[in-house]
């Protein structure tokens, strides 16, 4: 069963992985942002221009507003309806894998 | 009606005898029929009956070579099941055994150059700690990596690889640079090798980046670090959808990206 890869580019940092869009869900607020699935390198927005820092300690990326691990229960990549309500639709690229 | 005859014959040289005999060999009879089953199970005898005598039952002797044939038969069947049951289960041990040490008893531990050919596939850890190889001298996974707790596990050059990730465990998440995701977009470094090897490889490229070696880089980004080597020797390549376009090229850059110490990803580059 194939399942749609939601991705902005190829990661411009490690050059392996693919920026894709995460959902955080914290108290019925939903954040959206880019990060990418190999390197954890985070953008606020599909337009890659602005970093969200992480310190080196961190093992772990996290949620610029809720601080909880973007790997956490409450995270997940983002469905073709979350992108759409981020109104980040038309600067995605959807593949079947 | 031949067995009635028979009775008929019988009781009439009865009548016959005088009465003192006749009465000692009907005790003699009745003996017969109470102690012949127990002498033929005592004795191994094969004493006929007195009905099989009288006629009306046939005779034990031309009824045993019919269960002794299903016995066979049932012994035969019995081995055949076990022996296939033996067979799959050593297939199955063989194919575990297998799965745990992916390649390893025909590649040598060195993280140098491999085949260059495309591998298909890779063990599948559930859990690093629960499934990964470990060696039983000093209990370390993969052959390499010292246990420090907590799920954390350290390399020789002192990379460690911990819970993280959207497999769980940067282990697990290293793991997919083990085999190729042509359906994948974009390129895909894929290790040739197994994850012994692959972890002996990022050591040794990590290490090299630190040293300033030949072909080597170190670049710090965003609480990250970067690091980057060049083997002498392809060490796997590249896959995904870049790389089934270009027809596989052989890659000998490993790219390294910690935070800390924690190993974040690891895979070859071109």
């Amino acid at each position: 069963m194939t399942s749609p890869l939601i991705y902005v580019e190829s990661c411009p940092i490690c050059g392996d992985g693919l920026c894709r869009i995460r959902i955080c869900v914290t108290n019925q607020r939903l954040t959206g942002l880019v990060l990418c699935d190999e390197c954890e390198a985070m953008w606020t927005d599909p337009s890659m221009q602005e970093r969200i820092e992480s310190s080196s300690s961190e093992t772990e990326p996290s949620c610029p507003t809720c601080n909880q691990s973007l790997w956490g229960e409450q995270s997940h990549w983002a469905s073709i309806g979350e992108v759409c309500l981020l109104g980040w639709f038309d600067r995605v690229r959807i593949a079947k894998v | 009606m031949v067995s009635r005859k028979r009775t008929d014959s019988a009781i009439n040289t009865l009548r016959m005898i005088p009465t003192k005999w006749a009465i000692v060999l009907v005790v003699l009879l009745i003996g017969y029929v109470l102690l012949q089953p127990r002498i033929n199970q005592w004795l191994g005898w094969n004493l006929p009956s007195v009905a099989s005598l009288v006629g009306d039952e046939k005779p034990t002797t031309k009824k045993e070579p019919k269960p002794t044939k299903e016995v066979v038969s049932k012994e035969k069947t019995s081995e055949k099941v076990s022996g296939n049951v033996a067979e799959k289960t050593s297939e199955k041990k063989s194919e575990v055994a297998q799965a745990t040490t992916t390649k390893t008893a025909n590649r040598t531990s060195d993280s140098g150059p491999k085949d260059s050919a495309p591998k298909n596939s890779a063990p599948k850890n559930s859990a690093p700690k629960d499934s990964a190889p470990k060696d039983s001298a000093d209990d370390r996974i993969h052959g390499i990596l010292k246990d420090l707790g907590r799920n954390r596990f350290e390399s020789p050059e002192g990379l460690v690889y911990g819970p993280g990730s959207e497999e769980g465990h940067r282990l697990k998440h290293i793991e997919r640079h083990l085999e190729d995701q042509p359906s994948r977009p974009g390129p895909h470094g894929v290790f040739d090798g197994d994850m012994k090897e692959f972890l002996v490889a990022i050591d040794r490229a990590f290490a090299m980046a630190n040293k300033g070696a030949k072909g080597s880089s170190k670049k710090e980004d965003e609480g990250a670090v970067v690091y980057e080597a060049t083997f002498e020797k392809p060490i796997g390549f590249l896959g995904g959808s870049d790389g089934k376009r270009r027809k596989n090229p052989a890659l000998k850059k490993m790219r390294v990206v910690v935070r800390g110490k924690s190993v974040i990803t690891a895979f070859p580059v071109q």
